[in-house]
């Protein structure tokens, strides 16, 4: 595999925790073009962890899923009781709000005779953990490779569970899902921490596999195409927002074929793909069926 | 010191029409479909990447460019409604506004694909300098802004309580199941409204590129951002509301800019906008949005 195969397979792995964490949303039922926050907190505590603190990358990791967690938390606790278009403005504008945030820290040490840190706009360089202890491109693509493929299994074993199936009750019907005796906040309140931590791992990912991020970076761009991922790919099943990274990323970037008219191409087919399909390709009916056929 | 608030209110104020035109729009539709559409912006950037591409090529004149990037708003609000609305009438909110993202994307590289430099010139609304009060200045592209936001809130106005077409447009958006029951075409409505929306945002966007006199495509983003936020405060689907929310988000910016420089002006604007969301304000959070 070239260099290029290998870059874009990442790409598709880190694009894939902030399109779950999307995800994990649309299930309890709330729609946020936030989630480029969380990606952004994730991607710069952990740099600051590693590249000015000397962490090593798995606890700088698990900082800054923490702090992306608490974040989306804090945040969920008075936004979460607006709803539909309400939820997901005011997530936008908290979003927007720490992107002028990272614009504004200019918070750098000297590191190896070296300034390093965020210097606002002109952005974060010199993350380069993975590039110090000798890790290649293929080995990193095996580290993400691992820790989505764990995520996922943990999304696969809880939505067969019953906390999984709590969840969409929340999503479909909330005032159903209390009278049955479910507390519809604190759901609503964990798939948001849940949501944030998984958007900041993927930003600590991204942001060592890139060594350099900059606040543009984290703009509403990544948080609606978040969205899109997991809406297309399909909310029947967590495959849904790896195979909606994939078509954009995977296919239609790495072939090349449409250089150039790429988003014209992606663009036509989701709102096509949306038409026939508004729960996206692998919805429930046909995570049902394939279920069935499989079993 | 004075002088400076004085001035900075009436450039708040001029950039505030421009705001409170696109947010206008925004919320016509917004009221008949109870849907936000992302494509709003992009729309109208095509619109006026239509008019600079004529400007570029035949040197239109500017009443000619002005239609140009009426009639190109309007068709491009024409095929997001087709493609994103009309599908997803009572289905899915969230299907409806992620299709109207992506067609966002379509309008961004096409424009970038017509016409590739980052920046073109647009020719001027008015050539001659700023009128001047007393000691201070007001853009006269600036009254104009004004002046077209008052007579399309007036228009508009007129539209909705004095006409048939208003009528069954009040119905849709109060009770669709009676409207349609008594023999509104509502699926005929809901086009119009959005034509009707598109043009409106086809004058916002050329009043702003012509006094800007250069257009970028940033223009999309830049349009739906301010439309939804000035929408927003104003209260969803207010047409007053819309206005005030406009003109409040101009000064806003307008003083904000001046006492604590660029950066700051958008995160007050969006930390204004999430304080009143989480506080709930009546104005704001009463109307049902899916």
């Amino acid at each position: 595999m070239d260099d290029y195969a290998l870059g874009v397979l990442t790409n598709v792995g880190l694009f894939s925790f902030v399109a779950l964490s999307a995800y994990l949303l649309l299930l309890a039922g709330e729609m946020s073009f936030g989630q480029q926050a969380f990606f952004g907190i994730g991607a710069y505590a952990g740099g600051i962890l590693t590249a000015l603190y000397g962490w090593p990358l798995p606890f700088a990791a698990i900082a800054a899923m923490a702090l992306g967690g608490l974040a989306q938390f804090l945040l969920g606790l008075p936004t979460l009781r607006l709803r539909g278009l309400y939820f997901a403005m005011a997530t936008l504008a908290a979003a927007e709000m720490a992107r002028i945030v990272f614009e504004l820290v200019h918070f750098q040490r000297e590191v190896d005779g070296q300034l390093a840190g965020p210097d606002g706009t002109q952005g974060f360089r010199g993350i380069r953990w993975i590039l110090e202890q000798d890790i290649e491109p293929p080995g990193y693509l095996g580290i993400v490779c691992l820790l989505l493929a764990l995520v996922l299994a943990v999304f696969l074993r809880a939505e067969r569970s019953r906390l999984g199936a709590t969840l969409r009750a929340v999503g479909e019907d909330p005032e159903l899902a209390a009278v049955l005796g479910i507390d519809v906040r604190r759901v609503k309140l964990g798939a948001a921490a849940a949501a944030g931590a998984l958007a900041a791992l993927g930003g600590v990912l991204y942001a060592h596999h890139n060594t350099y991020i900059e606040p543009r970076n984290f703009d509403i761009m990544l948080g609606v195409h978040s969205l899109a991922y997991a809406l297309i790919g399909g909310l029947g099943t967590a495959f849904g927002p790896l195979l909606g990274v994939l078509l954009d990323i995977g296919v239609l970037e790495a072939s090349r074929v449409f250089q150039g008219y790429r988003m014209i191409v992606f663009g036509g087919l989701v709102a096509v793909l949306l038409v026939f399909r508004p729960r996206g390709l692998l919805d429930e009916k046909a995570v049902q069926w394939l279920r069935r056929r499989l079993s | 010191m004075l002088a400076d608030l004085i001035q900075n209110t009436l450039d708040g104020l001029g950039a505030g029409a421009a705001y409170a035109l696109l947010a206008l729009g925004f919320t016509l539709i917004f009221g008949v479909l109870r849907r936000a559409n992302l494509s709003y912006g992009p729309a109208i950037m095509f619109g006026c990447y239509c008019a600079a591409w004529t400007h570029a090529n035949f040197g239109a004149g500017l009443l000619l460019l002005a239609l140009v990037a009426v009639a190109g708003a309007v068709l491009a609000g024409a095929y997001v409604e087709r493609l994103c609305f009309a599908p997803h009438r009572g289905g899915s909110a969230i299907a409806a506004m992620v299709a109207s993202f992506a067609l966002w994307m379509q309008f961004e590289e096409l424009a970038t694909l017509v016409m590739p430099r980052h920046l073109y010139a647009f020719p001027a609304l008015y050539e001659g300098g700023p009128l001047a009060l007393g000691p201070f200045t007001l853009r006269v592209e600036s009254l104009a802004m004004l002046a077209a936001a008052l007579a399309a809130c007036a228009l508009l106005w007129w539209t909705l309580y004095r006409t048939r077409f208003g009528l069954a447009v009040r119905a849709v958006i109060e009770q669709p199941a009676a409207a349609s029951l008594s023999g509104i075409d509502v699926p005929g409505v809901l086009v119009r409204v959005f034509a009707l929306a598109s043009a409106l945002g086809g004058v916002a966007g050329y009043l702003v590129v012509a006094s800007h006199e250069q257009i970028t495509p940033m223009l999309g983003m830049w349009s739906t951002m301010k439309g939804l936020l000035a929408m927003m405060l104003g209260g969803l689907g207010s047409l007053p509301g819309a206005v005030l929310g406009g003109l409040a988000l101009g000064l806003i910016e307008a003083h904000s800019q001046w006492f604590f420089g660029p950066q700051w002006r958008d995160l007050i604007a969006y930390a204004l906008l999430f304080v009143l969301l989480a506080a709930r304000v009546p104005w704001m959070t009463t109307r049902s949005a899916s």
